[in-house]
C-alpha cells in the first residue's frame, strides 16, 4: 500500500512534468506550422499532437492517478497521507477549473501553469513524506513499528 | 478492554471508514460514468427532454403521425439535374497541393450548383468509395424535411455503392452550400462539400465578364487555407469601375474574417438573405460564422488599381485590371456588426406575443460524455443526450434565447429555417433585419432570435464547429405530429453529428 502510494505520487509529479513538456512541444509546433503557411481552424487539436496529449493527460490520466492515490491513502495508514492525497486531488480539480476559464480568458492560463507546479510539488512531497514517516498505528501491541505489510498480514 | 483489543477496534473502524469512502467515490463516479453511456442505436424522438416552450405538446415524446420520409420535395421534371459521385481518395487541390480526403466528381470543393429562383433541382448522390457512408445536407436551404440529408433523422446514410436522390425547388435567391452530414467533422474537413447559388429570376444574369459574380467557398485542407480550392493569392481580372459580388462561404469549423483593402465594400447578404440598405464600409472586417455565408459587393476603383480580399492564412482574392499591383494585406481588428448595419425593414411577423419561448444555454464542465471523461459542452446545464427537444406547431412564432458561458464561440445552425436576430445582450437590432441560419454566439453573449415555424419536420439545431457537434452540441426542433422512422446508429451506422 505504502509503496503504491509512493509510486503513484511520483507518477503524478512526473505527469505534470510531461504536461509542461507537451505544452512546450505544442506551442513550438504551432509556430512551425504557421511558418509553413498553414492555418488552424476550429479543429486545432487535430493538427497539434502536443495539445492532444496535454488534453488526454490532463482530463484523463492525471485525474485518474490522483483519484487512485486518494483511495489508496485511505488504506495505507501513512501519517498525513490522506491529507496530502486530498490536497493533490483538490489541486487537480482547481487545475481543471483554471483550464476551463482560460479558454475565454487566456491570462488565467498563467495561473494554470503556476498551479501545475504546486500540484507537482505537493505530489512529490506526499511521496517523500510517505517514505519517511512511520505507520499511523498508535501503539502497536508487541512489535511497535511493525511494517505495514506485517500488520496487514496479521489481520 | 485491553490495549490490543482497543487497537484492533480502532483499526477495524479505520478500515470500515476507508472502505466506505472508497465505495462513495468509486460508486459516485461509476454512477456518472454509467449514466453518461449512450446506446449504440437510438431514435432522436426518444432523446433528451421535451420542451414545449410554453405552448401545447409538452411532456411526453411524440410518436406516430407524419413520417419525415413523407415530407419530400416536389415531383416533376427538374430544371437542373446533377449527379454527384463521392470518393475517398488522395487528390490535388486546384493550386496543386496533394491532400487526403474526399471528393465529389473528383474535385473538392465539389461542383458549384447554380440555379435560378423557381428551378426544381434533382441531385443524384452516388457513394463510390466512402466506407462510413455519406449524405448531403443543403446548408441554409429551407428544403422539405426528407431532403435535409441528416442520417438517422431524415434518411439513412448512403452506403458504399449506394445512391440517393434529393429534390427541392430553389425558392430564395442567395448563397448556400452543401455538405455531408454523416461523420461530418471528418467528411466536411476532408472536402465533401460544394457551393450552391440561387440567382434571382428578375435580376440580370451575371454578365459575360467573368468577374461580376464570384463564388468563394473558404476551406482549410490539412492546414492550407483555400478560396474555391486554391491556396495563396488569386488574381481575378476586372476592368476599372466593375461591380463585383463575392459570395464567401465559411466551410471550416472556425470563424473566418474577410478584410478588404483598396476600395470600400458593402455587405449585401448574410446567409442568403439580402441586407436592407447596406452602406459602404472601409475600416472593418467581416466575420463569417462556421457554415455561414456573406456576400460582399465591391466596385473596382476607376484608377485601375486592384482590390484585395483576405480571408487569413495567406489566402486572398485580388480583383482588378490584369497586372494591377495588389495592395498589401491588412488585418483589421474591428469587425462589422450586423446588429446595427443597414436600415430597418419589416420582418413580416409580430414577435411581441410569441407562441413559444425557448432557451438554449451553452456551457461547459468536467463530466463523462458517453463514458469518456473530459471538459464537455453542455446545453441548459446538461450533456448530450440529455438535451432539449424543442417542440413547435406549424404556424407558431418562436422566440429563442441563446446564451453562451462556455468559454468559446459556437456557430449555432438551425436546419430548415431562417431566424431573425432581435437583440444581443439586451441591445435591440437597429439595422437591416439580420436573418441568419448560422449564428456565431460568442462567449458571454446572449442573443434573442425569432422565427416562424412553417417547415414541418424534425430539424437538427446544432453547433457548426463540427467537432463540437460530434461531442454532443446537438438538439432538435420537432414539429408536433411528425416522427422519424430512422435511428442514429442502426444498420446504416448513421452518425449525424
Amino acid at each position: 500500500m505504502r509503496a503504491t502510494y509512493v509510486w503513484l505520487s511520483r507518477l503524478i509529479a512526473l505527469g505534470v512534468v510531461l504536461q509542461a513538456a507537451f505544452i512546450a512541444f505544442g506551442t513550438f509546433d504551432v509556430f512551425r506550422t504557421v511558418d509553413d503557411g498553414k492555418a488552424f481552424t476550429g479543429e486545432y487539436d487535430d493538427y497539434n499532437a502536443g495539445q492532444a496529449l496535454h488534453s488526454i493527460f490532463g482530463t484523463f490520466i492525471i485525474p485518474l492517478l490522483a483519484l487512485i492515490l486518494l483511495i489508496i491513502s485511505f488504506f495505507a495508514r501513512i501519517p498525513g497521507g490522506v491529507r496530502f492525497a486530498a490536497i493533490v486531488f483538490g489541486l487537480v480539480v482547481v487545475q481543471f477549473l483554471l483550464a476551463l476559464l482560460s479558454f475565454a480568458t487566456p491570462w488565467v492560463g498563467l495561473l494554470h501553469g503556476i498551479n501545475a507546479f504546486a500540484l507537482a510539488a505537493v505530489a512529490g512531497f506526499a511521496g517523500r513524506q510517505a517514505t519517511r514517516a512511520p505507520t499511523t498505528a498508535p501503539s502497536t501491541p508487541g512489535a511497535s513499528g511493525a511494517s505495514d505489510a506485517e500488520a496487514t498480514a496479521a489481520s | 478492554m485491553t490495549e490490543a483489543r482497543r487497537w484492533w477496534t480502532r483499526r477495524r473502524i479505520g478500515l470500515a471508514v476507508a472502505i466506505a469512502a472508497t465505495v462513495a467515490i468509486v460508486g459516485t463516479l461509476g454512477y456518472f460514468w454509467y449514466a453518461s453511456l449512450v446506446p449504440a442505436t437510438y431514435s432522436v424522438m426518444d432523446m433528451g427532454f421535451v420542451d414545449a416552450g410554453g405552448g401545447p405538446g409538452g411532456g411526453a415524446h411524440n410518436h406516430g403521425g407524419t413520417s419525415v420520409s413523407d415530407l419530400k420535395g416536389p415531383e416533376g421534371t427538374p430544371a437542373v439535374a446533377v449527379t454527384l459521385t463521392a470518393r475517398s481518395q488522395s487528390f490535388a487541390l486546384a493550386s496543386g497541393e496533394k491532400v487526403r480526403g474526399f471528393t465529389l466528381n473528383n474535385s473538392s470543393p465539389g461542383p458549384t450548383i447554380q440555379l435560378t429562383e423557381g428551378d426544381l433541382l434533382e441531385v443524384t448522390l452516388v457513394n463510390e468509395s466512402v466506407d462510413e457512408g455519406i449524405t448531403l445536407h443543403w446548408h441554409g436551404v429551407d428544403v422539405p424535411n426528407a431532403e435535409d440529408g441528416v442520417p438517422g433523422v431524415t434518411q439513412d446514410a448512403v452506403p458504399k455503392r449506394g445512391r440517393y436522390v434529393y429534390r427541392f425547388r430553389a425558392e430564395h435567391p442567395g448563397t448556400y452550400w452543401y455538405h455531408s452530414h454523416q461523420v461530418s467533422h471528418d467528411q466536411v474537413k476532408g472536402g465533401l462539400f460544394g457551393a450552391l447559388v440561387i440567382l434571382p429570376k428578375t435580376a440580370p444574369q451575371p454578365a459575360a465578364t467573368a468577374a461580376t459574380d464570384l463564388v468563394a467557398p473558404v476551406h482549410t485542407y490539412e492546414g492550407r487555407r483555400t478560396i474555391a480550392g486554391r491556396t495563396g493569392v488569386q488574381r481575378v481580372d476586372a476592368s476599372p469601375g466593375s461591380q463585383v459580388r463575392v459570395r464567401f462561404v465559411d466551410t471550416d469549423s472556425g470563424t473566418i474574417r474577410v478584410s478588404v483593402t483598396g476600395a470600400p465594400y458593402r455587405l449585401v447578404a448574410i446567409d442568403a438573405r439580402d441586407v436592407h440598405g447596406p452602406t459602404d464600409v472601409t475600416d472593418r472586417a467581416v466575420r463569417i460564422a462556421a457554415g455561414g455565408r456573406s456576400d460582399l459587393a465591391i466596385t473596382t476603383p476607376p484608377d485601375g488599381s486592384a482590390v484585395r480580399l483576405d480571408v487569413g492564412a495567406g489566402a486572398a482574392l485580388v480583383i482588378g485590371r490584369a497586372g494591377a499591383a495588389a495592395p498589401p494585406a491588412r488585418d483589421l481588428d474591428a469587425t462589422l456588426d450586423p446588429l446595427a448595419y443597414g436600415s430597418p425593414a419589416p420582418i413580416g411577423f409580430a414577435t411581441d406575443s410569441p407562441d413559444r419561448r425557448f432557451e438554449m444555454r451553452l456551457g461547459r464542465r468536467a463530466a463523462f460524455l458517453d463514458g469518456r471523461p473530459g471538459l464537455w459542452w453542455t446545453i441548459n446545464g446538461k450533456l448530450f443526450p440529455d438535451v432539449p427537444m424543442y417542440v413547435v406547431r406549424e404556424g407558431d412564432i418562436v422566440l429563442m434565447t441563446i446564451s453562451n458561458s462556455s468559454g468559446q464561440v459556437h456557430p449555432m445552425h438551425l436546419h430548415g429555417h431562417h431566424a431573425v436576430v432581435l437583440s444581443r445582450n439586451g441591445t435591440a437590432a437597429s439595422g437591416s433585419p439580420w436573418w441568419t441560419d448560422s449564428l456565431d454566439v460568442d462567449d458571454g453573449d446572449t442573443y434573442v432570435i425569432a422565427f416562424r415555424a412553417e417547415n414541418p419536420g424534425i430539424w437538427m439545431d446544432h453547433c457548426h464547429n463540427l467537432p463540437h457537434a460530434a461531442d454532443g452540441m446537438v438538439t432538435h426542433l420537432a414539429y408536433e405530429g411528425v416522427t422519424t422512422p430512422y435511428v442514429v446508429g442502426g444498420r446504416s451506422d448513421n452518425e449525424p453529428e
